[in-house]
């Protein structure tokens, strides 16, 4: 499937600093590989590329809807329940409804425990676009901040 | 004049040490010493020869005071003014300031099912003409314009169980809990969307905002451990979970203050960030044990060990001492790092005295590269 980009998601990803290059290459590791979520026919890929880990979101026939990214590195899921909410997202991989949890993630050599989607099976982790690009994004600065 | 004035210039060289030794438990640094946060408020006005009232009603006196008495005690470099019952103006409650406590309810707007139903979330528009956010936006400008390196946006969710019983009186609400429990969780839910709101508009102004989040009166000395889950996590969990969505966090504080005897363990279904502090007040009648607030929690979160508020206001600092020592041995290698704290705000006529000697546990038993 080949990544295609609507006017509006070029202008996200131009204000988002991402390459259509990148978002395209994670749009086709996800196909080839099998590995994203999905949810009423929109699908959620993610990889990491660099010092970036980017996500896509984009439909059944490849178009673009929105892309993201973040800087802290997706470490294993925590467990913090036996009863934790399920999202509307499935692993598409392991057809499981992934759980809204936690997972450690590290950033500038520090790992603490942040918001994510984990899915029960194959503890794959992911963040969703409103964490990634605010509650996260202001944690990496803080780090930075903290950090300096 | 502004209050400002009446204090000496601000000590940099001390802040820039606080804030180093601040930023340990959240980046992994080992810098001095575990830091000490009493969880102060108006004794900060009292001991600088105001009154708890002045406190409260002067916000702009109050943080002066704070920011001050942090110097003295050496303590946080970062300053927070509220009182427990944030919205509940915005909600119909007649807040009456007292000379002796916060402001409170002198009022329960909600005295029938009915009136759960009949009671409006007030949007961000109201909330900005409200009382509670304008209080926030004065004082958050006066500390920008006079102690900027001090200032942390902040919004309180508080302790949503204790605000909806507040709005229908306690009584009412822990009856409802049992008999009607739909009408208990509109109230609650009703609360924290208003909290929510206070959230958006302080993210949307300052960019960012730390949430504070409690479960006071939601504790075993009242409520069973599914009850807690039922009617304190879930609203805590909603608050944070949408106030994340409107761009407010990463910092958490999580106070769960109160006997936590057995309740303790529903609170590992919380949202966590990578800056969460999370804080347990006591286990039955003893304060809660550090020990145990690290195994359960230290690897999601910076631990907030605690000293018995009852001990800060006796005049014995060794047995302040001997307790933080305890507390800060137990606590001192969370993976998360820890802070040792009390287990309530610390009250105003805490004596300082017992301050120091939680300072001076932490600095003989807390100093990195001494253990």
């Amino acid at each position: 499937m080949e990544a295609k980009f609507s006017a509006n998601a070029k202008d996200v990803m131009g204000k988002r600093g991402l390459k259509e290059a990148d978002i395209a290459d994670v749009v086709a590791s996800a196909e080839s590989s099998n590995r994203k979520l999905s949810k009423n026919g929109t699908n959620l890929a993610k990889k990491r590329i660099g010092e970036v880990t980017m996500y896509a979101v984009y439909d059944n026939n490849g178009e673009v809807q929105s892309a993201y990214s973040h800087r802290m590195v997706l470490g294993e899921p925590v467990k913090t329940t036996d009863e934790p909410d399920i999202s509307e997202w499935t692993c598409v991989h392991c057809n499981e409804k992934a759980i809204i949890s936690s997972a450690n993630m590290s950033y500038l050599g520090v790992t603490r425990t942040g918001p994510a989607l984990v899915c029960p099976k194959c503890g794959d982790v992911w963040i969703e676009e409103y964490l990634a690009t605010m509650t996260i994004a202001a944690a990496e600065g803080l780090f930075e901040k903290k950090k300096a | 004049m502004g209050y400002e004035e009446l204090f000496p210039p601000y000590n940099m060289e001390w802040h820039g040490r606080a804030t180093k030794r601040f930023a340990n438990p959240f980046v992994g640094e080992k810098f001095e010493r575990i830091d000490v946060d009493p969880i102060m408020l108006s004794h900060a006005a009292v001991a600088c020869g105001y009154t708890i009232r002045d406190f409260y009603e002067k916000p702009e006196l109050g943080y002066s005071c704070l920011v001050y008495m942090y110097q003295l005690y050496d303590l946080l470099p970062v300053g927070h003014w509220f009182y427990a019952s944030p919205w509940l103006a915005e909600l119909g409650c007649k807040m009456v300031q007292k000379d002796t406590l916060p402001p409170i309810p002198d009022s329960t707007p909600v005295e029938t099912l009915e009136d759960v139903d009949k009671l409006e979330v007030p949007s961000e528009e109201d909330l900005r003409k409200g009382t509670t956010y304008p209080q926030y936006q004065r004082l958050y400008e006066y500390v920008q314009k006079n102690y900027p390196h001090t200032f942390v946006p902040i919004s309180y969710g508080f302790d949503p169980v204790g605000e909806a019983a507040a709005l229908c009186g306690v009584e009412n609400f822990i009856m409802w809990t049992f008999t009607e429990q739909d009408a208990a969780h509109k109230l609650l839910d009703k609360f924290t969307q208003t909290a929510i709101n206070g959230a958006y508009c302080t993210a949307k102004d300052y960019g960012s905002a730390m949430l504070v989040v409690a479960s006071v009166l939601a504790n075993n000395d009242i409520f069973s451990d599914e009850a807690i889950r039922e009617f304190s996590v879930k609203y805590m969990r909603q608050y944070i979970d949408k106030s994340f969505r409107g761009g407010a966090g990463p910092q958490i504080f999580y106070h769960c203050c109160g006997n936590q005897e057995t309740s303790y363990k529903e609170f590992h279904n919380l949202i966590w960030s990578p800056f969460t502090v999370i804080h347990f007040g006591y286990k039955g009648k003893d304060v809660f044990p550090s020990e145990l607030l690290v195994k359960e929690f230290g690897n999601r979160a910076t631990c907030m060990g605690t000293v018995d508020t009852k001990l800060l206001i006796n005049p014995n600092p060794k047995a302040v001492y001997d307790q933080a020592s305890k507390q800060v041995i137990a606590g001192r290698d969370a993976p998360r790092g820890f802070i040792l704290g009390a287990a309530c705000e610390c009250p105003p006529y805490t004596l300082p005295a017992n301050i120091l000697a939680m300072t001076q546990a932490a600095t003989d038993h807390g100093t990195y590269g001494k253990w």
